[in-house]
């Protein structure tokens, strides 16, 4: 299969209207481009500010990309970072959906441009000109072809046979039986527990209610997620389907995003199931809504993003079986393995230097691993719920706060987890998509 | 020279070392049913991938309906329905949703979709399953919906992996009459099948495949004239004295390319002479051995078949 000079996938349609797709595709592939030249950028900067060698580099940046914002400079300079990412992994998502002919194209490229635009003029984020420029411009290329646009015929076929019958039903019975009788279990322990110790809050109830159902949740769903999607394409080779499929004029994108929209959407309507189970705890207090809310945004990501693994080594592997078992082996060395060891070393080096009496004065250093643990703490969906609970519980913080250094008693910009790792998760997720597609016509194309 | 819609040249697929399909070029007439022979591991399914655009040629070229395999995949894959040897079920599907899911990857709107479903039904005769489980159906269903699936986007060219196998007998012309049915309609069929008699029932073309090479192609009536010539002639007769007289008179006469001495069969001595020349030739040679006042007790022309000719063709070959 031929692929245009900047990579992008073909979409398998022919003609103008495929022309039309295509030229989309290459014009949002373009803004992203430009978003990566952006972040690549400010992390140059990053490193040169941050040696001090170059004064007044954190305003500079302020003052171009952040005009809006009151903060300071590193905190600015973090921010840019965080929206080129954003603006990147959306905008690969989109034009994946572009080639694959997703009715959600379109709406999904508006949302996006509606966001930059508010961003804009919030925060004066300029960055938010490429998206709304090229986004514009790809529009205008695909109101060319709109009739191309339509609803994935594999997402259509994969959730009619997972919703027949009592299977479908049987999974969600059994997996809101598990989390509500754990969520009994600990409600149970702790009010004997606290009816000892007669001062204990109800709003504690609530909030280990809460943590219990959304620790127990994530556990399942990290089961759950891959094993869905690592047995999409091996599996329709096992069956010998795959043939089929491959002489029809089904398109590789539509193929990858029907199946990871079929697996997504029953995974989210597990998600939606346990919201009530959840809001329990609103019934002791001590849990808010954007406790909630943010919750949800871990958990879907996590799906998301554990799910593309599976699809990704679905496309790789011959089988399913190994496709699973590389699937779960990343998956633990990316989000425990990796993290644990690497963050036990840190706080190794953090206590050894920075945990008695007589520190030494390197604020540099403890900076730095003050920022290796956030990075590390957001890379695993546990750590990365708890801290942000933490934050939000103890300090109210829900974004930027700052930490004060034991150094010299100067204060660093710090983050909440959940934002370095929504960040993270949905930058890995784009670009697993995009390679999976890759890989698919490539396996394809040598067979 | 009639349009070619099928056409190869030397076509080579190798894997690893071994070499499956080995300088191979097809003829496949428009219009036609072209009957694909040959044993098991000749290279008929391996081709088939390649035209289908499975499998990339190792060198060569191949056209399906003016359209490279290679260059233009998808204006092939638009041309063509493909039924591989084994059918792709997928479980939890009905009849319908099946052909309505390969209608949707061939772009057919949905609105057009039930009509085509009904359509597609009626012609394969599966109307009255049309709410069934697709993994419940009898492998001659799943064959004949396999054959739907294959018609949903009106393709010109069929190419169909033994679409008989497995099949008792009754499924079995159920199939072949579907074809000739398709043929009607206006599409090249080009099957492959180890079942002579599927190829001397129904084909117009054929072309005899072993280890990976054509040995022989071309339309039914060349075959049979190429076969039909020459003739082997058993003469049965009541001792050896008449088979040396026999064999002195016969030797010399044009025509006669061999005479073999046979296994005496109940006392009787047989011999076979093959011989190249028409109806009236042996007729005359009938004559000449009567004449010399030799007792004939049969005189018997082997009606030369294909399954003979295939077996000859094919001899020694078989890897
Ligand atoms: N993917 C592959 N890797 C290695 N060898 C292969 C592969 N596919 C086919 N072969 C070999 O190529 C040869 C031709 O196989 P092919 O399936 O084309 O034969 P066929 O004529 O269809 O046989 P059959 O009548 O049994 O279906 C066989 O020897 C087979 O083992
Ligand atoms: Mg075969």
């Amino acid at each position: 299969m031929t692929e245009t000079s900047v990579g992008v996938p073909m979409s398998g349609t022919d003609g103008p209207a495929g022309a039309a797709l295509e030229g989309a595709a290459k014009v949002l592939r373009r803004a992203a481009n430009l978003h990566t030249a952006l972040a690549g950028l400010m992390l140059l900067v990053a490193v040169v500010a941050a040696s001090r060698l170059v004064p007044g580099l954190y305003d500079l940046v302020r003052s171009v990309f952040l005009a809006r914002y009151g903060g300071v400079g590193d905190a600015a300079l973090a921010i840019v970072i965080i929206f080129a990412l954003v603006n990147i992994s959306a905008l690969l998502v989109i034009m994946v959906s572009v080639l694959a002919r997703e009715i959600w194209a379109l709406p999904g490229l508006l949302l996006l441009m509606v966001v930059n635009l508010a961003v804009l003029l919030i925060m004066g984020y300029t960055p938010s000109l490429i998206t709304l420029v090229f986004g514009t411009w790809a529009m205008l290329r695909l109101l060319r072809a709109p009739n191309l646009l339509r609803i994935n015929p594999v997402m259509v076929r994969e959730l009619r046979g997972r919703m027949r019958g009592a299977r479908a039903f049987v999974v969600m019975t059994i997996y809101l039986a598990l989390m509500s009788g754990f969520a009994l279990l600990l409600y149970v322990v702790f009010s004997t527990a606290s009816s000892l110790n007669a001062s204990a809050a109800t709003g504690q109830i609530g909030r280990v209610l809460f943590a219990g159902v959304v620790g127990i949740e994530l556990l399942l769903i990290i089961f759950i997620a891959p094993s869905f999607t690592s047995g999409a394409i091996t599996g329709e080779r096992e069956r010998q389907t795959y043939d089929l499929l491959r002489t029809t004029l089904l398109a590789t994108p539509s193929f990858i995003t029907g199946k990871l929209e079929s697996s997504l959407g029953y995974i989210l309507l597990l998600l939606l199931a346990a919201i009530p189970l959840q809001s329990l705890a609103f019934l002791f207090g001590g849990v808010s809504e954007t406790e909630v809310i943010l919750a949800f945004l871990i958990l879907a990501l996590t799906a998301v993003t554990f799910g593309t693994f599976g699809i990704y080594f679905s496309a790789t592997q011959p089988r399913t079986l190994a496709a699973s078992v590389r699937t779960y082996g990343t998956i633990a060395a990316w989000a425990f393995v990796v993290p644990l060891v690497i963050g036990f070393i840190v706080n190794l080096v953090q206590t050894g230097i920075f945990g008695n009496a007589n520190a030494p004065n390197a604020p540099g250093l403890e900076a730095v691993l003050n920022y290796a643990n956030l990075l590390l703490t957001s890379t695993n969906p546990f750590a990365t719920a708890v801290q942000t609970q933490r934050l939000l519980v103890e300090q109210q913080v829900i974004g930027l706060y700052s930490v004060t250094l034991s150094s010299d008693g100067s204060t660093i910009p710090m983050i909440s987890p959940w934002v370095v790792f929504s960040t993270l998760y949905l930058t890995v997720a784009a670009t697993l998509i995009v390679l999976t597609i890759r890989q698919t016509q490539q396996v394809d194309v040598n067979s | 020279m009639t349009d070619l819609i099928i056409e190869t040249r030397d076509l080579v697929k190798k894997f690893g070392n071994f070499t499956a399909v080995n300088g191979l070029s097809l003829e496949v007439p428009a219009g036609s049913i072209y009957g694909f022979v040959g044993p098991n591991g000749a290279g008929k399914t391996t081709t088939m991938r390649m035209l289908t655009t499975l499998t990339r040629p190792t060198s060569g070229q191949a056209w399906v309906n003016g359209h490279s395999v290679t260059e233009e995949p998808r204006a092939v894959r638009r041309a063509i329905g493909y039924m591989p040897d084994e059918f792709g079920v997928y479980d939890d599907m009905r009849v319908w949703e099946y052909l309505d899911f390969f209608a949707a990857c061939y772009d057919i709107p949905e609105i057009e979709r039930k009509k085509l479903i009904d359509d597609l039904l009626a012609l394969v005769d599966l109307s009255h399953r049309r709410d069934d489980m697709v993994d419940k159906l009898s492998r001659g269903m799943k064959q004949r919906l396999s054959l739907a699936r294959t018609l949903a986007h009106d393709p010109s060219v069929l190419i169909l992996d033994e679409p008989a196998s497995g099949l008792d007998p009754r499924a079995r012309v159920e199939i072949r009459e579907l074809l000739v049915e398709l043929a009607r309609m206006g599409k090249t069929i080009f099957f492959s099948t180890h079942i002579l008699a599927d190829v001397s029932e129904i084909c117009s073309h054929i072309g005899i495949v072993e280890a990976g090479e054509i040995i022989a192609q071309g339309s039914m009536e060349d075959m049979r004239a190429q076969i039909q010539p020459h003739r082997e002639i058993t003469v049965t007769l009541r001792d050896q004295e008449a088979v040396e007289a026999v064999k002195a008179i016969v030797s010399g006469v044009e025509g006669v390319m061999g005479i073999a001495d046979l296994e005496p069969r109940a006392g009787r001595q047989r011999l076979r002479i093959d011989y190249t020349g028409d109806d009236e030739g042996v007729a005359d040679l009938n004559r000449r051995i009567s004449a010399a006042g030799i007792a004939i007790l049969g005189f018997a022309e082997e009606t030369k078949d294909l399954e003979s000719m295939f077996m000859r063709v094919t001899k020694g070959i078989v890897t």
